[in-house]
Protein backbone atom coordinates (compact mmCIF):
# COMPACT_ATOMS: atom_id res chain seq x y z
CA UNK A 1 0.00 0.00 0.00
CA UNK A 2 1.48 3.59 -1.01
CA UNK A 3 2.71 5.26 2.32
CA UNK A 4 1.60 8.68 1.44
CA UNK A 5 -1.72 8.16 -0.11
CA UNK A 6 -2.69 6.71 2.76
CA UNK A 7 -2.03 9.60 4.98
CA UNK A 8 -3.85 11.88 1.81
CA UNK A 9 -6.98 9.54 2.23
CA UNK A 10 -6.90 9.98 6.74
CA UNK A 11 -6.72 13.32 6.29
CA UNK A 12 -9.43 14.17 3.88
CA UNK A 13 -11.42 11.03 5.51
CA UNK A 14 -11.24 13.43 8.76
CA UNK A 15 -12.53 16.79 6.84
CA UNK A 16 -15.50 14.41 5.32
CA UNK A 17 -16.67 13.46 9.15
CA UNK A 18 -15.63 16.21 10.90
CA UNK A 19 -17.48 19.02 8.68
CA UNK A 20 -20.66 17.83 9.08
CA UNK A 21 -20.10 17.24 13.11
CA UNK A 22 -18.82 20.82 13.53
CA UNK A 23 -21.03 22.52 11.27
CA UNK A 24 -23.95 24.28 12.83
CA UNK A 25 -21.89 23.81 15.88
CA UNK A 26 -19.34 26.13 14.88
CA UNK A 27 -21.83 28.33 12.62
CA UNK A 28 -24.53 28.72 15.34
CA UNK A 29 -23.44 32.28 16.36
CA UNK A 30 -24.36 33.60 13.20
CA UNK A 31 -26.47 31.11 11.56
CA UNK A 32 -29.55 29.22 13.18
CA UNK A 33 -32.09 27.14 11.75
CA UNK A 34 -36.09 28.43 11.64
CA UNK A 35 -37.79 27.06 14.92
CA UNK A 36 -39.98 24.46 12.80
CA UNK A 37 -37.03 22.95 11.72
CA UNK A 38 -35.93 22.83 14.88
CA UNK A 39 -38.76 21.33 16.75
CA UNK A 40 -38.23 18.75 13.72
CA UNK A 41 -35.04 18.18 14.59
CA UNK A 42 -35.98 16.80 18.21
CA UNK A 43 -36.87 13.82 16.20
CA UNK A 44 -33.56 13.28 15.26
CA UNK A 45 -31.86 11.16 17.54
CA UNK A 46 -34.59 8.84 17.94
CA UNK A 47 -35.67 7.93 14.29
CA UNK A 48 -30.99 7.93 13.73
CA UNK A 49 -30.37 5.25 16.78
CA UNK A 50 -33.34 3.11 15.26
CA UNK A 51 -32.35 3.36 11.81
CA UNK A 52 -29.21 2.00 12.61
CA UNK A 53 -30.46 -0.51 15.49
CA UNK A 54 -33.34 -1.86 13.68
CA UNK A 55 -31.65 -3.09 10.20
CA UNK A 56 -29.09 -4.94 12.78
CA UNK A 57 -31.20 -6.82 15.24
CA UNK A 58 -34.00 -7.99 11.99
CA UNK A 59 -31.49 -8.73 9.21
CA UNK A 60 -29.00 -11.78 9.29
CA UNK A 61 -26.30 -11.30 6.01
CA UNK A 62 -28.74 -8.38 4.47
CA UNK A 63 -31.85 -10.81 4.97
CA UNK A 64 -35.13 -10.09 6.93
CA UNK A 65 -35.06 -12.88 9.66
CA UNK A 66 -37.74 -12.15 12.06
CA UNK A 67 -36.51 -15.31 13.96
CA UNK A 68 -32.46 -14.67 15.28
CA UNK A 69 -30.89 -14.44 18.56
CA UNK A 70 -29.92 -10.93 18.16
CA UNK A 71 -33.29 -10.22 17.61
CA UNK A 72 -34.70 -11.94 20.96
CA UNK A 73 -31.55 -10.53 22.73
CA UNK A 74 -32.05 -7.03 21.99
CA UNK A 75 -35.99 -7.51 23.06
CA UNK A 76 -34.37 -8.68 26.20
CA UNK A 77 -32.54 -5.26 26.43
CA UNK A 78 -35.60 -3.56 25.44
CA UNK A 79 -38.07 -4.90 28.21
CA UNK A 80 -34.98 -4.19 30.77
CA UNK A 81 -34.48 -0.72 29.87
CA UNK A 82 -37.92 0.09 30.14
CA UNK A 83 -38.30 -1.70 33.24
CA UNK A 84 -35.23 -0.97 35.44
CA UNK A 85 -33.26 2.25 36.03
CA UNK A 86 -30.06 0.38 36.78
CA UNK A 87 -27.74 0.90 33.42
CA UNK A 88 -25.64 -2.16 33.32
CA UNK A 89 -28.39 -4.50 33.50
CA UNK A 90 -29.50 -4.35 29.63
CA UNK A 91 -26.25 -5.40 28.65
CA UNK A 92 -26.23 -8.33 31.25
CA UNK A 93 -29.60 -9.30 30.04
CA UNK A 94 -28.92 -8.56 25.95
CA UNK A 95 -25.77 -10.52 26.20
CA UNK A 96 -26.94 -13.92 28.29
CA UNK A 97 -29.87 -14.02 25.58
CA UNK A 98 -27.47 -13.48 22.80
CA UNK A 99 -24.39 -16.12 24.44
CA UNK A 100 -27.29 -18.65 25.22
CA UNK A 101 -29.05 -18.77 22.07
CA UNK A 102 -26.16 -19.27 20.37
CA UNK A 103 -24.64 -21.55 22.17
CA UNK A 104 -28.42 -23.51 22.25
CA UNK A 105 -28.84 -23.28 18.42
CA UNK A 106 -25.96 -24.56 16.19
CA UNK A 107 -25.03 -23.16 13.27
CA UNK B 1 -37.58 20.32 32.90
CA UNK B 2 -36.96 21.24 36.86
CA UNK B 3 -36.44 24.66 38.24
CA UNK B 4 -33.27 23.70 39.83
CA UNK B 5 -31.78 23.15 36.11
CA UNK B 6 -31.71 27.21 35.60
CA UNK B 7 -29.54 27.10 38.90
CA UNK B 8 -26.99 25.08 38.13
CA UNK B 9 -23.15 26.96 38.02
CA UNK B 10 -19.51 26.60 36.88
CA UNK B 11 -17.29 24.06 34.56
CA UNK B 12 -16.81 21.93 37.40
CA UNK B 13 -20.18 21.13 38.40
CA UNK B 14 -20.66 20.57 34.80
CA UNK B 15 -18.13 18.44 34.35
CA UNK B 16 -18.88 16.14 37.57
CA UNK B 17 -22.57 15.63 35.98
CA UNK B 18 -21.71 15.00 32.60
CA UNK B 19 -19.30 12.35 33.56
CA UNK B 20 -22.31 10.49 35.88
CA UNK B 21 -24.88 10.69 33.22
CA UNK B 22 -22.42 10.03 30.40
CA UNK B 23 -20.48 6.67 32.35
CA UNK B 24 -22.93 3.89 31.64
CA UNK B 25 -23.50 4.66 27.97
CA UNK B 26 -19.77 5.11 27.29
CA UNK B 27 -19.45 1.44 28.11
CA UNK B 28 -20.46 0.90 24.77
CA UNK B 29 -17.40 2.26 23.20
CA UNK B 30 -15.29 -0.27 24.33
CA UNK B 31 -16.40 -2.89 22.35
CA UNK B 32 -16.93 -1.13 18.97
CA UNK B 33 -13.44 0.80 19.47
CA UNK B 34 -12.32 -2.75 19.93
CA UNK B 35 -14.04 -4.09 16.97
CA UNK B 36 -12.93 -1.08 14.97
CA UNK B 37 -9.17 -1.85 15.90
CA UNK B 38 -9.25 -5.39 15.28
CA UNK B 39 -10.70 -4.71 11.84
CA UNK B 40 -8.28 -2.28 10.85
CA UNK B 41 -6.09 -4.44 11.20
CA UNK B 42 -7.15 -6.81 9.36
CA UNK B 43 -7.52 -4.41 6.62
CA UNK B 44 -3.57 -4.68 6.21
CA UNK B 45 -2.74 -0.99 8.48
CA UNK B 46 0.43 -0.97 10.51
CA UNK B 47 -0.10 0.03 14.04
CA UNK B 48 1.04 3.45 13.49
CA UNK B 49 -1.53 3.50 10.59
CA UNK B 50 -3.86 2.34 12.05
CA UNK B 51 -3.94 5.03 15.30
CA UNK B 52 -3.33 7.81 12.75
CA UNK B 53 -6.76 6.91 10.86
CA UNK B 54 -8.13 6.62 14.46
CA UNK B 55 -7.02 10.06 16.15
CA UNK B 56 -7.41 11.62 12.28
CA UNK B 57 -10.65 10.26 11.45
CA UNK B 58 -12.24 9.74 14.92
CA UNK B 59 -15.43 8.40 13.43
CA UNK B 60 -15.92 4.14 14.09
CA UNK B 61 -19.15 3.90 11.45
CA UNK B 62 -16.84 5.73 8.66
CA UNK B 63 -13.84 4.18 9.47
CA UNK B 64 -15.69 0.96 9.67
CA UNK B 65 -17.75 1.41 6.38
CA UNK B 66 -14.37 2.46 4.18
CA UNK B 67 -11.86 -0.15 5.31
CA UNK B 68 -12.60 -2.33 2.28
CA UNK B 69 -12.97 0.59 -0.31
CA UNK B 70 -9.65 1.41 1.03
CA UNK B 71 -7.78 -2.38 0.82
CA UNK B 72 -9.37 -2.64 -2.36
CA UNK B 73 -7.63 0.85 -3.86
CA UNK B 74 -11.27 2.24 -4.68
CA UNK B 75 -11.00 5.84 -5.95
CA UNK B 76 -10.76 8.73 -3.93
CA UNK B 77 -14.07 10.43 -4.38
CA UNK B 78 -15.56 6.77 -3.59
CA UNK B 79 -13.75 6.26 0.09
CA UNK B 80 -14.56 10.11 0.65
CA UNK B 81 -18.17 9.92 -0.59
CA UNK B 82 -18.87 6.83 1.63
CA UNK B 83 -16.97 8.61 4.20
CA UNK B 84 -19.47 11.55 4.11
CA UNK B 85 -22.71 9.17 3.76
CA UNK B 86 -21.98 7.54 6.74
CA UNK B 87 -21.37 10.75 9.00
CA UNK B 88 -24.23 12.62 7.14
CA UNK B 89 -26.47 12.25 10.58
CA UNK B 90 -23.81 14.31 12.19
CA UNK B 91 -25.25 17.23 9.97
CA UNK B 92 -28.84 16.71 11.60
CA UNK B 93 -27.07 16.22 15.35
CA UNK B 94 -25.05 19.36 14.64
CA UNK B 95 -27.90 21.68 13.80
CA UNK B 96 -30.15 19.83 16.56
CA UNK B 97 -27.30 20.42 19.52
CA UNK B 98 -26.23 23.88 18.14
CA UNK B 99 -28.33 26.18 20.09
CA UNK B 100 -26.80 24.62 23.20
CA UNK B 101 -23.26 26.02 22.88
CA UNK B 102 -25.26 29.59 22.26
CA UNK B 103 -22.22 31.97 24.66
CA UNK B 104 -19.75 29.60 23.69
CA UNK B 105 -16.56 30.73 21.80
CA UNK B 106 -15.89 29.79 18.38
CA UNK B 107 -12.29 27.52 19.49
CA UNK B 108 -14.20 25.51 21.56
CA UNK B 109 -16.93 25.03 18.96
CA UNK B 110 -14.47 23.66 16.78
CA UNK B 111 -13.16 21.07 19.33
CA UNK B 112 -17.07 20.40 20.75
CA UNK B 113 -17.81 19.81 16.78
CA UNK B 114 -14.99 17.72 16.33
CA UNK B 115 -16.00 15.30 19.52
CA UNK B 116 -19.51 15.25 18.67
CA UNK B 117 -20.68 11.05 18.89
CA UNK B 118 -24.01 9.86 19.01
CA UNK B 119 -23.74 9.16 22.62
CA UNK B 120 -22.43 12.65 23.17
CA UNK B 121 -25.63 14.20 21.42
CA UNK B 122 -28.20 11.41 23.14
CA UNK B 123 -26.60 12.43 27.06
CA UNK B 124 -26.46 15.83 26.32
CA UNK B 125 -29.33 17.13 24.20
CA UNK B 126 -31.63 17.54 26.77
CA UNK B 127 -29.48 19.46 29.16
CA UNK B 128 -27.46 22.21 26.88
CA UNK B 129 -31.23 23.21 25.82
CA UNK B 130 -32.04 23.71 29.44
CA UNK B 131 -29.12 24.85 31.32
CA UNK B 132 -28.49 28.63 31.32
CA UNK B 133 -24.69 28.50 32.37
CA UNK B 134 -22.48 28.67 29.44
CA UNK B 135 -19.58 27.03 31.54
CA UNK B 136 -21.77 23.95 33.17
CA UNK B 137 -23.03 23.15 29.32
CA UNK B 138 -19.80 23.68 28.30
CA UNK B 139 -18.17 21.25 30.73
CA UNK B 140 -21.14 18.65 30.63
CA UNK B 141 -20.55 18.64 26.85
CA UNK B 142 -17.04 18.51 26.95
CA UNK B 143 -16.11 15.50 29.62
CA UNK B 144 -18.51 13.22 27.48
CA UNK B 145 -16.13 14.01 23.88
CA UNK B 146 -13.07 13.74 25.90
CA UNK B 147 -14.21 10.63 27.82
CA UNK B 148 -15.10 8.98 24.12
CA UNK B 149 -12.45 10.22 22.56
CA UNK B 150 -9.52 8.65 25.33
CA UNK B 151 -12.09 5.61 25.35
CA UNK B 152 -12.09 5.24 21.98
CA UNK B 153 -8.08 5.33 21.17
CA UNK B 154 -6.94 3.25 24.00
CA UNK B 155 -9.46 0.53 23.08
CA UNK B 156 -8.73 0.45 19.26
CA UNK B 157 -4.82 0.49 20.46
CA UNK B 158 -6.15 -2.47 22.38
CA UNK B 159 -8.03 -4.09 19.58
CA UNK B 160 -5.04 -3.22 17.04
CA UNK B 161 -2.98 -5.83 19.44
CA UNK B 162 -5.62 -8.04 20.16
CA UNK B 163 -6.57 -8.96 16.51
CA UNK B 164 -7.33 -12.34 16.53
CA UNK B 165 -7.00 -12.92 20.16
CA UNK B 166 -10.45 -12.32 21.31
CA UNK B 167 -13.00 -15.41 19.86
CA UNK B 168 -15.65 -14.38 17.33
CA UNK B 169 -17.74 -16.35 19.24
CA UNK B 170 -18.02 -13.63 22.02
CA UNK B 171 -20.02 -11.25 19.49
CA UNK B 172 -18.64 -8.65 21.89
CA UNK B 173 -19.72 -6.35 18.65
CA UNK B 174 -23.41 -6.55 20.19
CA UNK B 175 -22.52 -4.65 23.13
CA UNK B 176 -22.55 -1.47 20.72
CA UNK B 177 -25.99 -2.10 19.64
CA UNK B 178 -27.40 -2.73 23.26
CA UNK B 179 -25.83 0.65 23.67
CA UNK B 180 -27.65 1.83 21.65
CA UNK B 181 -31.14 0.40 22.63
CA UNK B 182 -30.53 1.86 26.27
CA UNK B 183 -30.39 5.49 24.86
CA UNK B 184 -32.92 4.74 22.45
CA UNK B 185 -35.69 3.44 25.55
CA UNK B 186 -36.34 6.33 27.42
CA UNK B 187 -36.92 8.47 24.30
CA UNK B 188 -38.92 6.46 22.73
CA UNK B 189 -42.22 7.12 25.90
CA UNK B 190 -43.84 9.57 23.99
CA UNK B 191 -46.16 8.65 21.30
CA UNK B 192 -44.47 10.56 18.63
CA UNK B 193 -41.17 9.62 19.67
CA UNK B 194 -41.74 6.32 19.17
CA UNK B 195 -43.51 6.81 15.78
CA UNK B 196 -40.22 8.44 14.33
CA UNK B 197 -38.48 5.59 16.23
CA UNK B 198 -41.24 3.23 13.80
CA UNK B 199 -40.58 4.92 10.97
CA UNK B 200 -36.98 5.44 11.28
CA UNK B 201 -36.08 1.93 11.83
CA UNK B 202 -38.84 0.10 9.65
CA UNK B 203 -37.47 2.59 6.26
CA UNK B 204 -34.21 1.55 7.40
CA UNK B 205 -34.76 -1.91 7.13
CA UNK B 206 -36.72 -1.64 3.62
CA UNK B 207 -34.34 0.84 2.06
CA UNK B 208 -31.20 -1.34 3.19
CA UNK B 209 -30.36 -2.32 -0.56
CA UNK B 210 -29.67 1.89 -1.36
CA UNK B 211 -25.98 2.27 -2.43
CA UNK B 212 -23.36 4.03 -0.12
CA UNK B 213 -25.48 3.35 3.32
CA UNK B 214 -27.90 6.27 1.89
CA UNK B 215 -30.59 4.10 2.77
CA UNK B 216 -29.96 5.05 6.73
CA UNK B 217 -29.91 9.25 6.06
CA UNK B 218 -33.16 8.76 3.82
CA UNK B 219 -34.30 6.32 6.98
CA UNK B 220 -33.51 9.10 9.49
CA UNK B 221 -35.37 11.97 7.79
CA UNK B 222 -38.57 9.64 6.85
CA UNK B 223 -38.11 9.10 10.92
CA UNK B 224 -37.79 13.03 11.64
CA UNK B 225 -40.98 13.82 9.20
CA UNK B 226 -43.25 10.63 10.41
CA UNK B 227 -42.61 12.28 14.56
CA UNK B 228 -43.28 15.72 13.20
CA UNK B 229 -46.50 14.76 11.61
CA UNK B 230 -47.42 12.86 14.71
CA UNK B 231 -47.17 15.51 16.50
CA UNK B 232 -48.85 18.07 15.08
CA UNK B 233 -52.32 15.57 14.80
CA UNK B 234 -51.48 14.74 18.48
CA UNK B 235 -51.95 18.41 18.93
CA UNK B 236 -55.16 18.39 16.56
CA UNK B 237 -56.48 15.59 18.47
CA UNK B 238 -56.00 17.33 21.94
CA UNK B 239 -56.84 21.10 20.78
Amino acid sequence: MNDPTLWLIFVLLGLATTLPRASFIVLGNRFSLPPTLQRALRYAPAAALAAIVVPDVLTVGGHIAPLNPKLAAAGAAILVAARWRNPWLPFIAGMSVLLGLKALLPG
Amino acid sequence: MQSSDFERRGFAAGVREGFVAFLPVSVGLIPWALVVGMAMTSAGFTPLEAMGMNIIVFAGTAQLGTLPLIADHAPLWLILATGLALNLRFLIFSAGIAPGFRGIGTGWRWLCGHLLTDGSFAVCYDKLMQVDDPRWRLGFYLVTGVWSWLLWQSFALAGIFAAGVIPKSWSLEFMATIALIVLLVPMAKSRPMLVAALVGGGSAVLLRGMPLRLGVVTAICLGIAAGFAAEHWQEKKNA
